[in-house]
């Protein structure tokens, strides 16, 4: 595993975005937290450093498409939108409270930044396939980035779009996939095993790259060489923590439905210095 | 119908391109004239109806109006969380194409039949609904879709060959068509069984009852000025439809005449709300459903003996 040195500045982002999900999290008495743990750095590195987008004109037509097809992580995605002056950082306060337009889950509904309703597991992908489909008719740049969950790759409309997106040659389309290991109900080898998953795309037509996705230099290694195969789409499968930053909530799926607790919040304190 | 449909999306697309077609493996003897025209902008996604409209959202996301096409059952039940949230939800420029609607796939069994389409699309906000009746209707409608800016579900039977309309109809979307008029009774009816409904009125007629027949080919937004005046004027109303007498357009004009509180005969006359175990041709399909023209007059007269 390579060392992170050169990216201590998004490490501390990192930290500071999770209190900020944090503190919207126990807000709202919401859930998911450790869905949003898992995909912080992989967000702040696209955000930072990847994606061509510009948060003054959220609708450049040229743009780099980002779609957070597990829409339950959205509390990250509007913590670096916000971060990134996508919207006011004041907006972040009304997270999923009385009359918010932040839902809880991506929702499309004019928050600059949110390309695309998700929270329904399956739609992210194929919709990601149609956007990078058009962008290769009309020979356009764009690059067309999606981030799956683990578990929503049981679902059969996901495994319809890895078929299309093999067929069309999509080398424009990125599929990342927050490999955390748990869903809703449990282990995801025990409630149905994905294994083996790198294998399954490569046999789909897919090139595939494996990294830890809490690793700034792996992520930054990986779209450093996209596409990775031409007339291929990409696949980076992330090796994930849910829960990731906070040593109580890891690898824990309690915290996909439950709000930390005050014990929880004194541990965030110490870990995540605040 | 079909046909009728093919025909104005291939002048469509001459004008527009950026008119996308998207078949989820359908259309066999249907699109191949099409797609040796346009074989860019056609394309067949396969037997994929949950990504295809997901895909055409991305698609349509990206300045494209795109036509989906699958049999009418598929396109709709198959895939309608799809249509829920990536077309409705969303507000994209995807028309739905149902094909072989009712009973159209008459030897194919439940499987097949689509009875419970419109009820499902009507439940959704932004969308809106065409059922023509005839080849005029599907002409208009198709132009109609392709003018609507936002999701449509367009219904469209195999058969429906038979011509009502005289010429090309140009009215504004959402507006019945009155096809003869009578001051005893209003027959509303949309889709396949236009031309029964026509025959029926035509039989009444001979028995000296002066029915009032209106096409709806528009099922939402729905005509409801003319539902409203017809309850005032014939205080007699029957919908006829090769569909559920749930959630179609009997159940959009009960709701109308529910609401109005005027003192109405009405009778919807569509299919029975329990499943369909038989084949056969769907003239028998329907008349197995008491929806042949002996059994609808006969509903028809004992309704208006109780008035």
């Amino acid at each position: 595993m390579s060392k992170d040195s050169s990216y201590t500045s998004l490490i501390v982002q990192a930290k500071g975005i999770r209190k900020t999900i944090l503190s919207m999290i126990v807000k709202a008495h919401a859930s998911h937290i450790g869905s949003a743990y898992s995909i912080v750095e992989i967000l702040l590195y696209l955000y930072n450093e990847e994606l061509k987008i510009n948060p003054k004109n959220p609708l450049d037509p040229g743009r780099d498409r980002f779609i957070l097809s597990k829409g339950w992580g959205v509390s990250a995605l509007y913590a670096i939108l916000a971060e990134k002056g996508f919207f006011k950082k004041e907006l972040l306060d009304s997270y999923c409270l009385n009359g918010s337009k932040l839902v809880g889950t991506a929702t499309r509904n004019g928050i600059p930044g949110i390309e695309a309703t998700t929270g329904s597991i399956g739609h992210g992908l194929p919709i990601g396939v149609g956007i990078a489909l058009a962008g290769k008719i009309q020979q356009k740049n764009y690059r067309v980035f999606v981030l799956v969950g683990d578990g929503e790759c049981n679902e059969g409309s996901t495994w319809e779009a890895i078929l299309q997106a093999g067929q069309y040659k999509l080398d424009n389309l990125v599929i990342i996939v927050d490999y955390n290991k748990w869903q809703a109900y449990g282990r995801i080898k025990d409630v149905l095993n994905l294994e083996p998953f790198a294998k399954k795309w490569r046999s789909f037509n897919w090139s595939v790259k494996v990294i830890n996705g809490h690793n700034f230099n792996e992520i930054s290694q990986a779209c450093s060489s996209i596409p990775f195969k031409k007339n291929q789409p990409n696949v980076i499968i992330a090796h994930t923590i849910k829960g990731k930053g906070i040593s109580a909530l890891e690898d824990d799926n309690e915290w996909h439905y439950r709000t930390p607790t005050d014990e929880i919040i004194k541990i965030a304190e110490k870990e995540l210095n605040i | 119908m079909r046909f009728s449909f093919l025909k104005t999306l291939t002048s469509l697309m001459r004008k527009d391109d950026s008119i996308l077609v998207l078949t989820a493996d359908m259309g066999y003897g249907v699109f191949e004239e099409l797609e040796k025209e346009f074989p860019k902008r056609f394309l067949n996604t396969g037997i994929t109806e949950q990504s295809t409209v997901s895909m055409a959202a991305g698609l349509a996301l990206s300045g494209y109006k795109v036509f989906f096409y699958a049999q009418a059952p598929f396109a709709t039940m198959r895939c309608f969380e799809q249509i829920r949230l990536d077309a409705a939800y969303n507000h994209t420029n995807i028309k739905i194409i149902g094909t072989a609607s009712g009973f159209s796939s008459n030897q194919l069994g439940t499987s097949h039949f689509s009875v419970e389409d419109i009820a499902l699309m009507r439940l959704l906000p932004n969308l809106t609904i065409f059922t023509p009746g005839d080849p005029f209707e599907a002409e208009w409608a198709t132009k109609m879709a392709y003018k609507t800016n936002g999701p449509v579900y367009l219904r469209l039977s195999k058969s429906g060959s038979a011509v009502i309309h005289k010429q090309s109809i140009s009215i504004p979307i959402g507006k019945g068509i009155k096809i003869c008029d009578g001051n005893q009774l209003t027959i509303f009816v949309s889709g396949n069984l236009l031309p029964m409904a026509q025959n029926i009125v035509s039989s009444l007629n001979k028995k000296n009852i002066q029915a009032c027949l209106i096409s709806m080919p528009t099922i939402k937004p729905l005509d409801k000025e003319i539902i409203v005046s017809e309850a005032k004027r014939t205080k007699t109303i029957f919908t006829l439809e090769d569909h559920s007498i749930i959630g179609g357009l009997g159940s959009a004009v009960a709701e109308v005449l529910a609401e109005l509180g005027e003192k109405v005969n009405f009778l919807r006359l569509g299919v029975p709300d329990k499943f369909t175990h038989i084949v056969g041709s769907e003239k028998h399909l329907l008349a197995s459903n008491g929806l042949s023209e002996k059994k609808i007059i006969k509903n028809i007269l004992n309704k208006l003996s109780q008035k």
